[in-house]
């Protein structure tokens, strides 16, 4: 469920969405799907985006998944499902692709009460 | 990231919920073969009904319960995730199941609540 809150002090997904995208294409831009690389792809593309959002606001404890699948036909389904305060927390969901494979990436913030 | 702390009352405990989530996709997609009408539907009760038993166990917790299905037909799925949280307090797990046309895999992020 994509939360969209457009307070000041609320999770940005618009600012996130562009983090997120921007990683994906520096880490994957250009590449092709092999197996042998994708494991750190994967592991850097989550590393580099939550770096980026820390940067954005600290006032958020961050999640942020992300899944690559090859390109050859097959079916993939993803749904997620929050229990949280729904006026401070929040999500965005950022779908690439390129010739070759898919890229999903979820980023979940979750308000620091303090 | 998998994080277990034994012997703490309210931090995250992952076993149970990887019991709590496999059980909830047995009940789900268990018997059942890849079906492009059907797995919408699939992937939403999986997350529903996790989310609703992982509540129901009246933990201080906020949750975001994430599932990914795949057909399975040889193509590769990676998947990562990454936390900034309070490591000695929040926790997660992630459930791979699979049956003979499809991958499940279920993710669990439990943030602790202060107040």
């Amino acid at each position: 469920m994509e939360e969209i809150s457009g307070e000041e002090g609320s999770f940005n997904c618009e600012e996130a969405s562009n983090s997120v995208k921007e990683c994906i294409q520096s880490v994957m831009g250009e590449e092709s799907y092999r197996q042998d690389s994708v494991n750190q792809w994967t592991a850097k593309i989550v590393e580099q985006a939550l770096t980026l959002l820390v940067k954005q606001s600290k006032s958020f404890k961050y999640i942020v998944s992300c899944a690559v699948m090859q390109k050859c036909g097959a079916g993939l389904h993803t749904a997620n499902s929050c229990y949280w305060d729904t006026t401070a927390d929040g999500s965005c969901t950022v779908k690439w692709e390129n010739r070759t494979m898919y890229c999903v990436v979820s980023v979940f913030a979750v308000a620091l009460t303090s | 990231m998998e994080e277990y702390n034994a012997g703490e009352e309210v931090s995250f405990n992952a076993d149970e919920a990887s019991v709590t989530v496999k059980e909830c996709i047995e009940g789900i997609i268990g018997g059942l073969d890849y079906n492009q009408n059907k797995v919408n539907q699939w992937t939403a009760s999986i997350v529903e009904h996790s989310l609703t038993q992982l509540v129901k166990q009246g933990k201080p917790f906020k949750f975001i319960v994430n599932c990914a299905i795949m057909q399975k037909s040889g193509a590769g799925l990676h998947t990562a995730n990454s936390c900034y949280w309070d490591t000695a307090t929040d926790g997660s797990c992630t459930v791979r199941w699979e049956n003979r046309t499809m991958y499940c895999v279920v993710s669990v992020f439990a943030v602790a609540v202060t107040c």
